[in-house]
């Protein structure tokens, strides 16, 4: 190792360890080192932040530093294992929804800086001949993300806008959310169970014969007959790729 | 202007753009040369970040002022952080693009702060040659900062001014000069600050920054969280009178205060280069 890689390593190596290390002033990097990674995860889970307070949230923020070491130098990519770091994190037992907001707030992120796309294309749409319909791939707005539950997420995560009183609509239930972008601002909303595996199933690449057969009947019926309109409407369905001619 | 070899075009004063202070900036359009802004902040496909920077290009010339790119670290050059890089001066045609002379990852691991290199042999060749790839993938001349530091290496060998000024003799970068880091650093480790201005090549200088200090302990730690002291700006009219009209821009980025403090700041500047302007009209490109 040369010279420059073996005082790089153990530079990288005292930032991140506690207590005096062979550098005076080493502690100035580390203070803003620091700083600057905590404020990338408050900027990114505010939600969260207001759940468990500022003690709580930047004392798990120091010990996920440790346990998921930045790995960028765009401190957008910082974060992303949260909701997994506190689905183990022993003092947020108590607090079985957050992981699951965590993974919310994550999803808005990614909304949030997400690539635009223009509206469906009905012309091209209205000339997929009845017969190919079931070999349609409709694809999802790149700004929109699925998330799930056992809990009421999307409520939490409402009522703790920096607008509002923090007191959620229902604290019970599993939601089925999706995050979206519309323009510049991200919102969040919940589908039924149904419209939620179809998008699901869109999403991994499915058909829509596909991704309306694992549907009971009725569901299938009202995933097509209602769902889909709204879902192009709403932009979260925003392009498809017509089947190709038969052969 | 004289810019020599480092010309971007700018001249006057300008503040570094922060979310706190965009649409106050824009409905009030302050007379302002240009804005700088940092890059990996807006580092997105879409969405809101890149819909104000397409309303500051189309009110503001440009600067997109990098802190993540790692310029000296021993890891090979993340390729997905210099294509973000790439696509955004493609979109939004900046007049400057600038990053720091220092390093923040190892072996994949990133501090996501601004760490001092030693001043060596070793790490001023390995610097020249990251500079070399970067402007070679963007097509354009960077300028490169003076970073304030907090700690001498033992292992360095060559004063901060000299490598400063070989780093842009050697790879063609120009330096983005920042008077109050030179200050802060010639305070923590005790060297003239007129001595480093007078190292540093008039023609290679594309632009200066000047920020706020504060001290914390025995050291000046460059927070950006003040205004800037009475001690910088006069180190700054020295810079001015050496480099010429540098287009300068004034930073604040902790306790971010009203919009009016730092068009005050970059006011102060602005009469600082009039008066250059007024007593040095002559000045010549060669």
């Amino acid at each position: 190792m040369t010279g420059l890689a073996a005082l790089q390593r153990s530079f990288i190596e005292a930032i991140d360890g506690e207590g005096a290390a062979g550098w005076p002033g080493l502690e100035v990097y580390r203070n803003t080192a620091r700083a600057n990674l905590n404020g990338a995860l408050a900027d990114t889970y505010p939600v969260v932040r207001r759940l468990v307070g500022d003690a709580f949230f930047f004392e798990a923020a120091r010990r996920y530093a440790r346990a998921h070491p930045s790995a960028s130098g765009d401190l957008n990519e910082y974060g992303a294992h949260l909701a997994a770091f506190l689905a183990g994190y022993e003092h947020a037992a108590g607090l079985a929804y957050l992981p699951g907001v965590a993974r919310l707030e994550w999803a808005c992120h990614e909304c949030s800086r997400s690539a635009d796309a223009g509206p469906l294309d009905f012309t091209q749409l209205a000339r997929v001949p009845p017969a190919r319909f079931a070999r349609l791939r409709f694809s999802l707005h790149p700004a929109a993300r699925l998330v799930r539950s056992r809990h009421p997420i999307a409520a939490i995560w409402q009522a703790n806008q920096a607008d509002r009183d923090g007191l959620p609509e229902r604290t019970q239930g599993a939601e089925h959310v999706v995050a979206r972008r519309e323009n510049i601002a991200v919102r969040v909303s919940c589908v039924e169970a149904c419209e939620w595996d179809f998008l699901a199933a869109l999403a991994r690449g499915a058909a829509l014969g596909e991704a309306t057969s694992t549907l009971g009947e009725p569901e299938a019926a009202h995933v097509l007959g209602m769902s889909l309109a709204r879902f192009v409407t709403e932009g979260v369905i925003a392009g498809f790729t017509p089947p190709a001619a038969d052969a | 202007m004289s810019a020599g070899g480092i010309a971007s075009g700018l001249s006057g004063a300008g503040i570094g753009l922060r979310a706190p202070h965009y649409a106050q900036v824009l409905e009030e359009r302050p007379a302002l040369a240009f804005v700088e802004v940092h890059s990996e902040n807006f580092y997105a496909e879409g969405g809101a970040a890149l819909a104000w920077l397409e309303r500051f290009r189309a009110a503001y010339p440009l600067s997109l002022h990098g802190v993540g790119l790692s310029l000296g670290s021993v890891d090979a050059l993340d390729p997905r952080h210099l294509e973000k890089l790439a696509r955004l001066a493609d979109r939004f045609e900046p007049e400057l693009v600038s990053e720091h002379l220092c390093w923040s990852s190892f072996a994949g691991r990133h501090a996501n702060d601004l760490l001092p290199l030693p001043f060596t042999d070793e790490a001023l060749g390995h610097v020249v040659a990251r500079i070399d790839a970067v402007q070679e993938r963007l097509r354009r001349t960077i300028l490169v900062e003076n970073v304030s530091s907090y700690l001498a290496f033992a292992e360095s060998t060559i004063p901060e001014w000299e490598f400063v000024a070989e780093v842009a003799r050697r790879s063609g970068c120009g330096v983005l000069l920042d008077v109050n880091n030179i200050w802060v650093n010639a305070c923590n480790h005790g060297f003239d600050a007129a001595r480093y201005l007078a190292a540093i090549d008039p023609r290679t200088v594309g632009e200066i920054h000047l920020a706020g200090f504060e001290r914390i302990g025995d050291r000046l730690v460059d927070t950006h969280g003040a205004r800037v002291s009475d001690e910088v700006w006069a180190l700054y009219r020295a810079a001015i009178a050496r480099f010429g009209e540098r287009p300068t821009l004034v930073e604040w980025d902790t306790d971010i205060p009203a919009l009016e403090v730092l068009l005050d700041e970059a006011g102060k500047a602005r009469s600082i280069l009039a008066r250059r302007s007024r007593e040095a009209p002559a000045e010549m490109a060669s």
